[in-house]
């Protein structure tokens, strides 16, 4: 089960904003070199591969994670050098100020500075200079600046230019009790999930898409389930954890430790009730940890693919995730291993519904 | 000397107010190199001297060795950490950041925050009161106390990293880049290829504990009774919708400060000798006192004429401080040059002994 983690800790450590997938997908085609089965890019960068199995399942099944991630588009650049920044996908602006981030590099054909990613801060004004109840504000993303230690406009465009995304800088690192902390878990663990599957022998042939531009709105999801017209789709995600001291009860939505989180209802989807029950039965007859959301909370690819292509059946495996769109996203190791063994199980139990 | 390498070596360890044995000894263990006599005091500031002349007036050359960060000060049921803040945190800074608690062996944690999944717009529009603080090491109750203790000291993870035209960004810089400073004067003068003639004897200190009200150097300038000193801090650079006024330029050189609470002949003098030897400098007004070590210094025993020399700094009490290596030099270039050489006599130093 190592290789799994080694996945993990490499895509965590690739940058990959949504619309900029580029890093991630190259990574998995080389990846998969080995694996037996046939890739294809579509025009949106999703990558669809498909691999044989032992039998034909007698339903078509397609497996899912996103490869993009949330992080940072230059929108523009001050003549003092300063760089502002919007934000690509849900990032709070709690977790923004005083971090490095790293900035994509340029295409090296028309780059002075040779094509090489810069590393940049994000910050503001000094504490000192803040005065009263200004300091209990947060200040939004759009009142910061990242800054690359450009002395002019002239100068940070040798290295950035409007445009160029940028991405959290964070150690991918074990803490704690078997606790693994990181930027993009959301969603590399369910890339590293499926690449795991892939160098594997599968008991039935099965779909498996890489997803680009979900944190925008599940945008390549839809199209990929499009051209694979799946039967049923099992997507493979983190999910909002939040067991964190001074949350209670039902607001935890789900806890770390407790197995993966399966979902009846999120933002984007309401499940397919018998898959649900399926899932939760699979999981049970195989020992394995699992549990459900406590608040309708959240979406992934479901919202786009259960509606696509006349209706594609949908669930949801994923581990619980605490701090999820930050630079330290934090899983415990067991409930991945076990949302691992339980994908491969439903998958060939749908198989053969 | 490598001033990179040499911040490198100040900013690794741990040095939080009221905590800072593992800077102190790094920072002690660089001033053996010139001064044979540094040693660690018992409230953990680094002092050192030497002795050209008993005629000669004692300068002190101080800077801050600790900085701000936190302490555990109660672990709750479910294994979070509580925390006071050691010096004045900048709150923006915080949530969801990867830190070390230098416990019984260092351990990694990630402070608590709440997703935007689940963060409602007043949250996000508020920074994290201190008392909401929380930090997840992935650890029960029962295995953080083997390791964690209450008092423990914190520090957010945030590694020396280069950007461009030799900027470089770092926690701590405030003030082992002051320290660093020192440590290049004191390098500049044992390397000078004509011996300088020395005007004073030199005492140096690095102090402990100023985050928390400049308790260090109060103590050590009592204990060292020098005629006159000389302070290394960093302050405020400039910033994108910063008023010039109120900032030094990155790059601009050592900040040469002038006060009410600081001796206008020596401030006078060190303009000169900038002036005189080339050696980049900008003017920092201040209306009353400083906010640094120079304050007590100053009103050490019978008094001590002070001057404050400051590196202009980004992001203050951040994990993302950022500064331009050349100030550093030029800091250190004036302070050398001063001993050195002074361009005007200063009046009879009033003997406190």
């Amino acid at each position: 089960m190592e290789r799994i983690f080694d996945f993990l800790k490499d895509l965590s450590l690739l940058n990959a904003v949504s619309g900029d997938e580029g890093e991630v997908r190259d990574y998995v085609k080389t990846a998969l070199k080995s694996a037996n089965c046939d890739i294809e890019t579509d025009n949106l960068g999703n990558l669809i591969v498909f691999k044989k199995g032992k039998n034909r399942p007698k339903n078509k099944i397609m497996l899912c994670a996103h490869i993009d991630e949330v992080g940072f588009v230059v929108q523009g650049i001050n003549s003092d050098g300063f760089i502002s920044l919007s934000a690509v996908g849900g990032i709070s602006d709690s977790v923004v100020y005083g971090r490095q981030i790293e900035f994509k590099a340029f295409n090296a054909g028309y780059s002075a500075h040779g094509g090489s990613s810069v590393t940049g801060i994000i910050g503001g004004k000094p504490v000192h200079f803040i005065k009263g109840d200004e300091k209990d504000k947060q200040p939004k993303l759009s009142e910061l600046y990242a800054d690359i230690g450009a002395l002019s406009r002239e100068d940070a465009e040798k290295y950035v230019c409007l445009g160029t995304t940028a991405c959290f800088v964070s150690e991918f690192a074990e803490f704690g009790n078997c606790f693994v902390k990181g930027k993009a878990l959301d969603d590399r663990l369910g890339c590293a999930l499926m690449l795991d599957m892939l160098l594997s022998e599968l008991e039935y042939d099965m779909h498996f898409v890489f997803t680009v531009q979900e944190e925008i709105g599940a945008r390549g999801a839809g199209v990929a389930a499009y051209s694979v017209k799946p039967d049923f789709a099992v997507i493979l995600e983190t999910t909002t954890a939040c067991d964190i001291a001074g949350v209670e009860g039902e607001k935890q939505v789900c806890r770390l430790g407790d197995g993966t989180v399966v979902p009846f209802m999120d933002k984007g989807t309401a499940y397919d009730r018998e898959l649900y029950n399926l899932t939760f039965e699979t999981a049970y007859r195989n020992n394995i940890k699992i549990q459900t959301k406590t608040q309708i909370a959240g979406g992934n690819d479901s919202s786009s693919i259960h509606k696509t292509a006349g209706g594609v059946r949908t669930i949801c495996l994923a581990a619980p995730c605490r701090y999820l769109h930050s630079p330290c996203c934090v899983i415990k190791k067991d409930d991945f291993l076990g949302t691992r063994v339980l994908a491969e199980k439903l998958a060939y139990k749908i198989a053969e519904l | 000397m490598n001033i990179k390498e040499t911040l490198k070596s100040l900013c690794t360890p741990p040095g939080v107010a009221g905590c800072e044995t593992a800077a102190s000894k790094a920072a002690q263990n660089l001033l053996l190199e010139y001064m044979p006599n540094a040693q660690v005091d018992s409230f953990g500031t680094v002092t050192g001297s030497i002795n050209y002349d008993e005629k000669l007036p004692l300068l002190l050359l101080d800077a801050h060795i600790d900085e701000i960060g936190m302490v555990v000060n109660y672990i709750d049921g479910n294994g979070f950490l509580k925390v006071s803040g050691a010096g004045g945190i900048d709150r923006r800074a915080l949530s969801a950041q990867t830190v070390t608690i230098w416990g019984k062996t260092p351990v990694k944690g990630v402070i608590c925050a709440l997703p935007p999944h689940v963060q409602t717009q007043k949250d996000a529009a508020q920074t994290i009161k201190e008392d909401q603080i929380a930090i997840d090491c992935g650890f029960t109750k029962e295995e953080v106390e083997k390791v964690v203790s209450l008092g423990d000291s914190i520090t957010i993870d945030a590694e020396l990293t280069e950007l461009q035209n030799d900027r470089i960004t770092a926690r701590a810089l405030d003030d082992r880049a002051g320290v660093c400073s020192i440590l290049y004067a004191l390098d500049l003068l044992k390397k000078s290829i004509e011996p300088p003639k020395l005007q004073y004897n030199l005492a140096v200190t690095f102090s402990s504990q100023e985050e928390l009200g400049c308790r260090g150097a109060r103590i050590a300038a009592y204990n060292i009774n020098p005629d006159l000193a000389v302070a290394v801090d960093v302050s405020y650079g400039d910033y994108h919708g910063c008023k010039e006024n109120k900032t030094g330029k990155i790059g601009g050189g050592v900040m040469l400060g002038t006060a009410p609470s600081l001796d206008r002949e020596l401030f006078e003098n060190m303009k000169k000798t900038a002036t005189e030897k080339n050696i980049p400098y900008q003017i920092e007004v201040m209306s009353s006192e400083t906010g640094t070590n120079a304050d007590v210094i100053s009103l050490s025993r019978k008094g001590v004429k002070c001057a404050l020399l400051s590196i202009p700094l980004r992001n203050m009490h951040t994990p993302a401080e950022m500064l331009q290596i050349s100030d550093i030099k030029a800091t250190g270039q004036l302070i050398a040059e001063f001993i050195g050489a002074p361009l005007m006599a200063i009046s009879p130093p009033i003997n406190a002994g």
